[in-house]
């Protein structure tokens, strides 16, 4: 053995975190091989078409489907009044005292709520045969008054459980609000209205569910964020040990929050297969379907009294806040979802001692809202800047300057928000600083007042400052009060016998790149080239246990269980290197897939070589040692990791059409630790996309009667890259309290361009902008 | 998201296809480019009986230049469209339709025939007092667009004709002006401007059921110098021609607005724009 050192020998040389490796899973992605739910095919696989209400409040008098029963290609219908349909119903459970606890049908009972409803399911064939069955299907319906907005006296309750709809009211308080309000230089109150979204991924919702005829066991592929919950809740629902209960959710096109939900369809998609054993029912959401029928979210309402020193100090803030939740409390995150987090961030990262917020979520006759990427923030992030650069107005200040005299800084942290949250990050002057670098804030005013004066098109800038609360832990997890707490993930490490690495990760991707993220941080804590991980996703009889994709949590929590797992089973390799070669285990080292003693260029043994021994030679092993190399680990990160994230941009308006250009983008987040750059840009970008399609285009719209009047993509705009401008993304790194130092990036984005764009605006033709979107008309009429 | 049962006919010739329309007395749908309707089927809210296929039918697609006049091929895709340099006015328009997939599929023959009251084809059409060819069983008719278009997505084709080609005037001086709430959707408001024999004549598109000609407008800038003055004045008479309505995308007062500043804009785009040089 020869024996050299190693120069610059560090553990952190050559690894895979920080850099941007190339992705796992894009080599089926980008060739068009990704195998999506909506490609699955089974042998005599069927496919279900739902009927759905045309009707936004009405009851069921009478269904006939029986022309549809004997329709070409139809092996069965089913009703809210089939046996198998009728013996489950979705129940969203909290344990908050106001909490008014309904049941959402799987299929359409006794009435209506929702324009979409499924009322009924058509098996068939082929999906034109089923299409062509559903409107064969008599349905006498007795229309209702309809409410469609949560702030408006219902004729007619959603649910008879809670009359005036409210189906969950809380408030967050702190401090003496009268008291300090009645003390304040300065009161500002505003009202603010945000605009109604959907989640469109670029793959809508599809299910394809198998009940083993012999064996009573259901197999449910599935586009799903949340593999094993939604089996706990199946195997819960359709009465199977969870065992016999396996989801799959293979490549997944998008989610957003939107495929978080367990859906009455899916459920009816399960019972449907236990009618009919041994037949795969295949159903794939049209795009038709998503915006009459997934989730919506943000269709908000701020009441905002703000107080205010003479300096700008914000001193007190009071809030009502009202969320239209929808028809149903959605499943299984409930009508709490959007309101206790609008409430529970409204305040975002500025230091405040007096709060006050109710917050209530109202039942309408529209489809139920649910979570969406950022859910609630980009709503009460915009309330609250607007509210920060009206007090800035009013007191003749500039609007940076009043953001820096309440953010919490550095030596604020860790920072106790009014509402018990421990904001940890801090560096948001860090933040706004690098920001207002990029935009080139400091000749802005300049050219600002040149332009007015020369009569030109006004330009106008806007900010965000917004505090992303990710990787939520046990103490801060997401939810009012459910009966899970989301606080942790498994992951399962394997060294096989040739030394290679495969991960079964609780995680999830819709895209984002998990399989590529889990593999890098595994390459690491255990020491082999990120080439030989292979990292297993989305099927529940392969991971142990993962909460999915929501939160921002996945690279914090599924991240940290990965890097506590590959650490053990790191350990166990070196234990057994140890004993095998008579080396204190201190004094080794495995990396890039080879043991050596540290300091020691040669190898003592390579992984596949201890590998071997471990499962092929148990001749060879030390007394004791157990044979195999594989360790599972979880990681709750108990509270969360805050991101601190600063936007702004400068637009220009065209006063005559009110068409806004926007010339600057900036944004800079507290990333933590970057894992894969690349990711991390993306995901960052995808976010200020989906905000400011969020901000100027998307808005789903009932009519009075409850008819959705947006029910394509012709009328529901989403942003296309001709929109969007150059987006200059910053970084800043501080490392979170887990084990990776990484703080979630999935979110952030969408937080800032509600209040960025409204901001801008406002500041480039002196304009009030209250409602969102923020459409030329809007703008134009304001100037008139 | 689909479609209804249909019969399918691929169509050979001319004759072959209004012959099917004829016999299918209005319950057929001609296919062209099928970018409205394909999504109007697979909403369910076409539901032809017959869908009669004319793409492989020859001779319907070209362009040829003869006195003025642009005649251009039914089945001519808005990319071509965009492409080509004898009527600049038309390729300008063309730039303006759906995104590149859809300029790849979509005809003039069918953007005209389904007469979307917001497309910019018909405005186009409506301006330069474009005429449709039209064949049916008994022969051939042509149709000046001002009799063309009957109301939204209503023509007064027969239900057994289909528009061959059109002729379009090519103006001396052009001006296009589009609003829309993002790239490649159809306007809110879309104006064409265009000087024909030393008249200006204006269409304006999304404020009615069909293009509006605004023959005030045109009348007040007939024989006087074509100043911004007068352009103001012309807006302002084409504004108050219209009678818009609130919609999801703008309200009356809006589209109203907008109406004058694209009929300016247009406008000084023609003035702008020498002579004989393509967009």
């Amino acid at each position: 053995m020869t024996i050299s050192t190693l120069p610059g020998d560090t553990p952190e040389e050559g690894g895979a975190v920080g850099t941007t490796v190339r992705r796992k899973e894009d080599g089926r992605l980008v060739t068009g091989h990704g195998r999506y739910v909506s490609d699955l095919r089974l042998p005599g696989m069927r496919q279900v078409a739902f009927l759905r209400s045309p009707y936004g409040h009405a009851r069921l008098r009478r269904i006939d489907a029986s022309a549809a029963r004997t329709a070409d290609g139809v092996d069965g219908v089913f009703t809210g009044d089939s046996a198998e349909i009728a013996a489950v119903g979705l129940r969203a459970l909290s344990a908050l005292p106001s909490y008014i606890e309904t049941e959402q049908p799987v299929l359409a009972r006794a009435k209506v709520r929702f324009a979409g409803e499924a009322v009924a399911a058509v098996v068939a064939g082929d999906r034109y045969q089923a299409e062509d069955a559903i409107e064969l299907i008599d349905v006498d319906y007795e229309p209702l008054p309809a409410t469609v907005c949560a702030w408006a006296e219902p004729e007619v309750p959603v649910h008879d459980e809670a009359p005036d709809n409210v189906l969950l009211q809380r408030t967050f308080e702190a401090g003496d609000v009268p008291e300090t309000m009645a003390g304040a230089y300065l009161v500002l109150e505003r009202e603010l209205v945000t605009n109604r979204h959907a989640g469109n991924p670029m793959e809508c919702r599809a299910g394809v569910a198998l009940w083993d005829y012999a064996d009573n066991r259901l197999t449910f592929w599935s586009g799903t964020q949340v593999p094993h919950l939604a089996r706990n809740m199946l195997a819960e629902l359709v009465g199977l040990p969870e065992g016999n209960v396996r989801v799959i959710a293979p490549d997944v096109g998008g989610g957003f929050g939107t495929k978080a939900v367990l859906y009455p369809e899916d459920v009816a998609l399960c019972l449907m297969a236990r009618a009919m054993r041994g037949v795969p029912l295949k159903w794939v959401e049209d795009r038709s379907e998503h915006l009459l029928a997934a989730t919506h979210a943000r269709d908000h309402r701020y009441l905002m009294r703000a107080g205010f020193a003479e300096d700008g100090r914000l001193l007190a803030l009071e809030a009502d806040v009202t969320c239209n939740v929808g028809a149903y409390s959605v499943y299984p995150w409930t009508a709490g979802i959007e309101p206790l987090m609008a409430g529970g961030l409204l305040t975002g990262p500025y230091r405040l001692g007096h709060y006050r917020c109710t917050v209530r979520g109202v039942a309408t006759n529209t489809s139920p809202s649910g979570p969406y990427r950022g859910v609630a923030r980009p709503a009460s992030v915009f309330a609250m800047e607007t509210v920060l650069d009206e007090a800035a107005h009013e007191l003749g200040m500039d609007a940076v300057d009043i953001r820096r005299r309440n953010l919490i800084t550095v030596g604020d942290v860790p920072y106790r928000m009014p509402t018990r949250l421990i904001d940890e990050s801090g560096r948001y002057g860090e933040c706004l600083d690098k920001v207002l670098d990029s935009i080139g804030y400091d000749g802005f005013r300049a050219e600002q007042a040149r332009r007015r004066e020369a009569g030109e098109n006004p330009i106008g800038v806007g900010f965000a400052c917004y505090n992303e609360l990710t990787g939520l832990g046990r103490a801060a997890a997401a939810g009012p009060r459910m009966a899970f707490r989301t606080g942790h993930d498994a992951c399962t490490v394997r060294i096989n016998p040739d030394g290679r690495v495969t991960v079964l990760s609780g995680v999830t991707s819709q895209g984002q790149g998990l399989e590529t993220t889990i593999a890098q941080v595994v390459a690491d804590a255990v020491g082999v080239a990120y080439d030989d991980v292979d990292v297993r996703i989305g099927d529940t009889t392969e991971s142990l246990w993962g909460f999915g994709a929501f939160s921002s949590r996945q690279a914090v929590i599924g991240g940290g269980a990965a890097h506590r797992a590959g650490e053990a089973v790191r350990g166990r390799v070196l234990a057994l290197a140890a004993a095998l070669f008579e080396v204190e285990e201190a004094k080794l080292k495995l990396e890039a897939g080879r043991v050596h003693i540290i300091g020691v260029r040669d190898e003592l043994a390579t992984l596949a070589e201890l590998a071997r021994v471990a499962y092929l030679e148990s001749n060879r092993l030390p007394d004791g040692f157990e044979p195999g190399l594989e360790a599972t680990r979880f990681y709750d990160p108990i509270r969360g990791a805050f991101a601190a994230g600063v936007q702004a941009a400068i637009v220009e308006v065209d006063r005559a059409t009110g068409e806004m250009a926007i010339l600057r983008w900036a944004c800079v987040e507290d990333t933590g630790r970057v894992i894969n750059p690349q990711i991390v840009h993306g995901q960052v970008a995808g976010a200020i996309v989906q905000g400011i399609g969020g901000a100027l285009y998307e808005h789903l719209v009932y009519d009075e009667a409850g008819n959705l009047t947006t029910g394509t993509l012709m009328d529901y705009l989403m942003p296309t890259s001709a929109e969007i401008p150059e987006l200059d993304i910053g970084h800043i790194e501080v490392p979170a309290d887990n084990p990776l130092g990484v703080r979630g990036v999935g979110e952030g984005g969408t937080l800032g361009p509600n209040a960025v764009l409204a901001g801008a605006v406002a500041d480039a033709l002196g304009v009030r902008i209250s409602r969102l979107p923020i459409t030329p008309a809007v703008v134009w009429e304001a100037v008139q | 998201m689909k479609p209804a049962r249909f019969d399918y006919l691929q169509a050979t010739s001319v004759t072959e296809a209004v012959g099917a329309l004829a016999a299918a007395e209005g319950e057929a749908k001609i296919l062209a480019g099928g970018q409205s309707l394909v999504p109007l089927m697979a909403l369910r809210m076409g539901r032809p009986s017959l869908v009669v296929d004319v793409n492989r039918i020859p001779g319907l697609g070209g362009m040829a230049i003869a006195d003025g006049v642009v005649r251009i091929g039914a089945l001519t895709r808005h990319s071509a469209l965009s492409e080509q340099r004898a009527h600049p006015l038309l390729a300008e328009a063309a730039r303006w339709i759906g995104h590149q997939a859809i300029r790849s599929r979509g005809t003039v023959g069918g953007s005209i025939a389904h007469a979307d009251p917001s497309a910019e084809l018909p405005v186009v059409a409506t301006a330069l007092d474009a005429v449709a060819l039209v064949a049916n069983p008994a022969g051939r008719r042509r149709i000046p667009a001002a009799d063309l278009f009957a109301g939204p997505f209503e023509t007064t084709l027969g239900h057994d004709e289909m528009i061959i080609a059109l002729d379009f005037p090519v103006p001396r001086r052009w001006g296009f002006a589009e609003l829309s709430r993002r790239h490649g959707d159809f306007g809110l408001v879309t104006v064409a401007a265009a000087e024909i024999d030393g008249r200006v004549r204006i269409a304006v598109g999304g404020v009615g059921g069909v293009p509006y000609r605004a023959v005030d407008a045109e009348a007040r800038l007939a024989d006087v110098e074509l100043t911004p003055a007068a352009f103001d004045e012309a807006a302002r008479l084409t504004a108050s021609g219209i009678d818009p309505a609130d919609d999801l995308h703008a309200t009356a007062a809006y589209r109203r607005a907008m109406t004058a500043e694209h009929t300016r804009r247009a406008l000084l785009r023609l003035r702008e724009r020498p002579e004989g040089v393509p967009a």
